[in-house]
């Protein structure tokens, strides 16, 4: 027992800071969700892209003007956040305004091809060989007792628990969020009620876009940059389910519960079972039925009553 | 007497005639066919690859081709998926009219050409992977196929070798992506285990992971001295970082795929004197090979960024493809070309492979490795070919 605890205590701490990653992609899906019931399953290149332009910047700022590191990284940042606003604006402009009347089902293939789109068009753009991002918390490391966790791990669930915290406080205590829970449920009687629909959609895109930037740059220096990365959001989309999908805490609870369980298995339970081994890639998703079985609206998720 | 001389020459009329030029060769050209993955997950590849192949190609035709007939390299792409490599390899033999395939990347798209190669008799030279299934012969085609690169299982025994030379009690862990690669990495470890009677720890991941945590975790358990890693670029940066993190620095050990000037760049600190096995000679050594190919590569005013193992890759099976044209002669059959690769024994491309020996039952090429170690960032040779 003694030696397991140390090895457990690892794996749980390092599988929150995955599902912290999965957490920031899941966030993003839940965003678009609530406001427009739609499923955008461009969020994964959404956050590739974001990484991609991040890195652009910060080449600028460390080689071409030699600012320092810390410097160059919060200017890039704000750099790309100015960026995705403009591509949320895009987007909405693009795939939202031409097909919201029509049915969901045309709007989930469009960003099905906008992610398909995205991956190509940076792999010309940016060339198809992996990127090593520079980052300015280096391979720093934080100590506390046998356990270990990467300054950058630290930095990754931070930003998750500060999103996720700042996104709920907007969709359940502001006006704005309010306007948004209206939009998803009715966008017609929403309109006639004063609410300005399109303004409404334009903020859920550059919402998530700054969401899945947040979540790029944050990522790129743990994964590297390749036009693969965007691939994480199909493994954050069963965390988004799993937590409840449309329920912005259920994003990080969903994220972390699907990371432990990822990690876990891949120790402690492996080493001692070693049949584990060979069910590793399908045991997130035994979770996932599991709960939906006890659950069918995920942890989070609100249960939907229609009254007639 | 007039009669006999008739014949005779009608009788070499119809001797020649039977012995019609294969498709794809002409007086002054040759068409070769290459299957890469442009699009896919290995799209990283497919780029580099073939441009440095058309570097030593050209380098050769300029300077006046294979018995006066210049190379033509014609790129199917497969996307890394086996069923488009079957379809890109039909195009390039029925459409194209390619004379012999070349340098077709990944190891499950070459075994699903198998029964094509067989069906048209048509030579693989050079498939670009390192899997040690290229040269089995109890494999369907295995006559087609002239594999140049020394086998996954190779290296994985020689790494398991080197470590126990290192310390002869060593604890040895292997960590192994879960696919046709990860295969062949487990059979040559197995085969180090009966050879040596020791036990080595195997710890898997799926294609595409980005997390070690538990992996590493359960290497740290089980006391590992030294971990060979079956991964690629990012695998061995994120496990050592994850190594590093937990107070955990066993010797680690990289098979040819990890051989890139990135890993030790990437991985900082936590890379220090990782040792990767590789089939050739670095592409910036010394070795008259390797010369050649920076002198050709400046002179073409390519980007600079595609220079490297990958671009060195493709140019060094080039070597061997050409070695072979040459080899078969004037009269170029398919038949004439599998004997000329045949005939190639102990070549060693302007020192840029160990010595490299086919016949007519040996289709394996090079089966050695040399050790290239990180150091400040930079890889050094710590070894002279060990096989």
């Amino acid at each position: 027992m003694n030696e397991l605890f140390p090895g457990l205590a690892q794996e749980i701490v390092s599988g929150v800071a995955l599902g912290c990653i999965y957490a920031l992609i899941a966030l993003g899906f839940t965003l678009i969700f609530k406001a427009t019931e739609v499923v955008n399953f461009a969020q994964g290149e959404l956050m590739m892209v974001g990484a991609y332009v991040n890195f652009f910047f910060i080449t600028i700022f460390l080689d071409s003007l030699g600012f320092g590191n810390w410097p160059s990284f919060i200017l890039a940042l704000i750099a790309s956040i100015g960026f995705s606003v403009l591509f949320g604006v895009f987007l909405d402009f693009a795939i939202n305004k031409p097909l919201k009347d029509e049915p969901v089902f045309s709007m989930i293939m469009a960003t099905i091809s906008v992610a398909i789109i995205l991956r190509a068009v940076v792999a010309l753009i940016a060339g198809p060989i992996t990127l090593v991002p520079p980052s300015p918390f280096g391979n720093s490391v934080i100590r506390l007792g046998s356990v270990a966790i990467s300054t950058l791990d630290l930095f990754i669930i931070l930003s998750a628990v500060i999103l996720v915290s700042i996104f709920y406080i907007i969709f359940n205590k502001t006006r704005w969020g309010l306007a948004m829970q209206a939009t998803a449920e009715d966008p017609m009687a929403a309109g006639l009620m004063g609410i300005p629909v399109k303004k409404v959609y334009r903020n859920v895109w550059i919402f998530a876009t700054i969401v899945a930037t947040i979540g790029g740059v944050l990522l790129a220096p743990r994964t590297l940059l390749d036009t693969n990365m965007g691939f994480l959001g199909l493994k954050a989309f069963p965390a988004a389910v799993l937590g409840g999908f449309g329920s912005i805490p259920g994003a990080i609870v969903g994220g972390v519960i699907l990371g432990v369980v990822e990690t876990i298995s891949m120790g402690t339970l492996s080493f001692h079972f070693h049949w584990i081994k060979e069910i590793n890639d399908v045991i997130v998703w035994i979770v996932l039925i599991l709960v939906l079985m006890i659950r069918p609206v995920g942890i989070l998720g609100k249960e939907e009553v229609e009254r007639v | 007497m007039k009669k006999t001389a008739l014949f005779i020459i009608f009788a070499a009329f119809i001797w020649t005639g039977c012995e019609k030029p294969s498709p794809g060769v002409s007086d002054s050209e040759i068409v070769i066919g290459n299957i890469q993955d442009l699009s896919g997950p290995m799209k990283e590849l497919g780029m580099v690859v073939p441009h440095g192949s058309n570097l030593y190609f050209n380098y050769i035709n300029e300077n006046g081709g294979v018995h006066g007939r210049k190379i033509k390299m014609l790129i199917e792409d497969h996307q890394y998926n086996p069923q488009k490599s079957v379809a890109a390899a039909k195009k390039l033999i029925d459409q194209s009219q390619v004379f012999c395939l070349y340098n077709v990347i990944g190891t499950s798209p070459v075994e699903a050409i198998r029964p094509i190669l067989d069906e048209y008799q048509i030579p693989l030279i050079a498939p670009a992977t390192q899997s040690g299934s290229m040269s089995d012969r109890t494999r369907k085609a295995w006559k087609m196929i002239f594999h140049t690169d020394t086998g996954y299982d190779k290296q994985a025994r020689i790494l398991v070798e080197y470590a126990l030379g290192e310390n002869p009690d060593a604890k040895i862990g292997v960590i192994y992506q879960d696919d046709d690669y990860g295969e062949n990495v487990l059979k040559g470890i197995g085969e180090a285990e009966k050879k040596h009677g020791i036990e080595i720890q195997r710890e898997g991941f799926q294609r595409g992971a980005t997390d070690f945590s538990g992996q590493v975790m359960n290497l740290l358990k089980g006391g590992c001295t030294h971990v060979i890693i079956g991964g690629v670029v990012k695998e061995p940066i994120i496990v050592m970082k994850t190594a590093a993190a937990m107070n955990f620095a066993p010797q680690f050990l990289g098979i040819s795929p990890t051989m890139d000037h990135r890993v030790a760049i990437a991985a900082g600190p936590a890379g220090e004197g990782f040792i990767a096995a590789n089939f050739a000679q670095l592409w910036n050594s010394d070795v008259e090979g390797a010369v050649l190919y920076r002198e050709l590569f400046a002179k073409s005013g390519s980007p600079e960024q595609l220079m490297g193992m990958y671009n060195f890759y493709g140019f060094i099976t080039a070597m061997v493809m050409v070695e072979g044209l040459e080899r078969a002669g004037k009269n170029l059959t398919r038949k004439n070309l599998i004997r000329g690769m045949e005939n190639i024994k102990n070549w060693n491309g302007m020192g840029v492979f160990p010595s490299i020996s086919y016949g007519p039952r040996d289709r394996a090429g090079s089966e050695s490795v040399v050790l290239v170690q990180a150091k400040e960032g930079k890889q050094k040779l710590i070894s002279e070919w060990m096989d």
